[in-house]
């Protein structure tokens, strides 16, 4: 008697459990739009800081150094109104996968700003992954200049 | 004895827009000996030489074959009648290729044949009709016969390759030609990035990431009517579009905050759901020929590797185990072989896998090798790597016995896409 009233509960739940797994599909309220910002490169703010932080192949973790150069940015990045946070790769590996590690760079330098107080919808990251090179050789010292974040203050 | 061929095929540029051409680098080390006669025509006219040219340069086009020259010839022949195997046996020929032309003002008929010398037998009887302004079309057609009569293989030469042109910095086109670099159309240019061009399995449509509007979009553009269209959900970058083989939806990678997933795009309703979620890297997803599961590179373990999704049941398992760099697979049509990229001691070489089997085989030798593309038939590898401070394509056959090259004159073209077979 148990077992034939536990058995259809047992295979409604099993559905549920199925169609919830399916039915996981995005809606777009969970979303933050961000098209249309175009950075006007004119109103750029100009700092006598570096204007950009390495990593190491295949890393996105910040160094002593880079974090160094990024709390200084602290108190400039307050008086501006947006941050760009530009991650960027060397050639090596995929470009896909590229663009994905290109994007962590930016976001653990988005990270690092707002632990130290910057707020977090002033900054706006974008990946190129390795399509923007600024040095177009296959050298170590190539290598070491396109692994990067580049910082503007607008 | 080891003969290394350096040819280079200088095509016919009807098109002057093209600027890939093959490059033959290695050829195979024992060539099989064709012969393709000139086609006799009833009327004297261009098309006997021109048709024989043509289908000398696709069955060449790939190395896989040395061709008789027109003055070696012992005799000319264009029907069985008049066709004497022992000619050909004298000049160590495998297969003669010979035929007929019927024309009319504005159409012609080629009747074909293509024996083999060795097993003294007729392997294949053509004929196609058509109209003369489709000679090219008619062409790639004959040339697809003949070398499955030969191989055992699916022709290619009617299929296309879609790349991305970088000629200088910040000026990104996406080109398709075909697979000769004949023919070569842009169907889009900007001065922002453009990466992961990926077929529709009906050939008319292309799948791509554009940055043009400040971060990393999918369009879908029809090839015929130039209409793009995106996929309808926000996001903060959307990379990595892939047609699923039966044709119903497109996976694909969304970031939000920084977190790459896999979702899977529904054509036909239109509906994104959710494959991959974890705090890692997942992108670069691939379909099995069946629709039914994925691969895809993740650094979840701590390296990029690369894993399998299956999608009744959304179970993921590891699938590379060698290596510290494994990423961006492809399945061959088989299903059972996989392409990927290998990356050990910061070089990167593409390497291919039996699914069933440990171990990998490297099959480039260069040191900066990605986007591998399968041809339709699984034979050939076109890949993008790099000389010079250039970006240029290359190819291999299967059998490894043939190495070509595609560069370009000025610039970088790199990420090839290999169309399925066209109509």
């Amino acid at each position: 008697m148990r077992i034939t009233k536990t058995f259809p509960l047992f295979f409604l739940l099993f559905f549920i459990g199925c169609t919830t797994q399916v039915s996981d599909s995005v809606s777009q309220t969970n979303y933050v739009e961000i098209d249309g910002i175009d950075f006007n490169e004119e109103d750029k703010i100009e700092t006598s800081l570096a204007d950009r932080v390495y990593f190491d192949f295949d890393k996105s973790n910040l160094s002593d150094e880079t974090k160094n150069i990024l709390s200084q940015y602290v108190s400039e990045s307050k008086k501006a109104s947006l941050i760009r946070l530009e991650g960027h790769c060397d050639e090596r590996g995929t470009r896909e996968y590229n663009l994905a590690l290109g994007e962590k760079r930016a976001i653990e330098v988005k990270n690092y700003l707002i632990i130290q107080g910057v707020s977090s919808s002033k900054i706006k990251i974008i990946s190129y992954g390795e399509e923007k090179p600024v040095s177009y050789g296959s050298s170590e010292e190539d290598w070491k200049q396109n692994r990067r974040v580049e910082i503007s203050l607008f | 004895m080891k003969r290394f061929l350096i040819i280079a095929i200088f095509l016919m540029t009807f098109n002057s827009e093209a600027r890939l051409k093959i490059e033959i680098a290695k050829g195979t080390e024992q060539l099989q000996k064709i012969a393709i006669v000139p086609f006799n025509s009833n009327i004297n006219s261009q098309f006997e030489y021109q048709v024989r040219n043509l289908i000398n340069e696709k069955l060449t086009l790939f190395g896989e074959f040395e061709s008789l020259d027109l003055s070696q010839m012992l005799s000319f022949p264009f029907n069985e009648a008049n066709f004497f195997v022992r000619d050909w046996e004298l000049l160590s020929i495998d297969y003669v290729i010979f035929g007929e032309i019927t024309e009319t003002d504005e159409s012609l008929e080629i009747n074909y044949v293509v024996s083999d010398i060795n097993l003294k037998r007729i392997m294949l009887r053509g004929d196609i009709s058509g109209l003369k302004k489709d000679i090219e079309l008619i062409v790639k057609k004959i040339s697809d016969r003949v070398y499955e009569s030969i191989t055992g293989l699916k022709g290619i030469f009617n299929t296309k390759l879609a790349y991305i042109l970088n000629p200088e910095p910040d000026n990104y086109s996406i080109c398709i030609s075909d697979i000769d670099g004949n023919n070569e159309e842009v169907l889009f240019s900007s001065n922002s990035p453009l990466m992961s061009p990926d077929w529709s399995p009906d050939g008319k449509k292309l799948a791509y990431v554009s940055f043009e509007k400040g971060f990393a979009e999918i369009y879908i553009q029809n090839l015929l009517t130039g209409v793009r269209e995106t996929i309808p959900t926000l996001g903060m970058s959307k990379s990595a579009p892939v047609w699923s083989p039966d044709s119903k939806s497109i996976a694909f990678v969304i970031s939000m905050s920084g977190n790459p997933d896999l979702y899977n795009y529904n054509l036909k309703t239109k509906k994104i759901s959710r494959l991959t979620s974890h705090y890692g890297i997942d992108t670069e997803p691939a379909w099995s020929p069946d629709s039914k599961k994925l691969l895809f590179t993740s650094n979840r373990s701590g390296s990029p590797q690369i894993f399998e999704i299956k999608l009744s049941n959304k179970r993921i398992k590891r699938v590379t185990l060698e290596g510290s760099y494994n990423s961006r697979s492809r399945f061959f049509p088989d299903g059972r072989n996989i392409v990927f990229v290998h990356g050990n001691n910061g070089v990167f070489h593409i390497a291919t896998r039996n699914l069933k089997e440990r171990f990998i085989n490297i099959v480039t030798e260069t040191k900066l090798d990605e986007s591998p593309t399968i041809s339709p038939n699984g034979h050939i590898i076109i890949y993008s790597a790099k000389k010079d401070d250039q970006g240029y394509l290359a190819g291999i056959t299967l059998d490894r016995k043939s190495k070509f090259e595609l560069p370009v004159k000025i610039g970088s073209v790199r990420e090839p896409a290999w169309s399925p077979f066209l109509n």
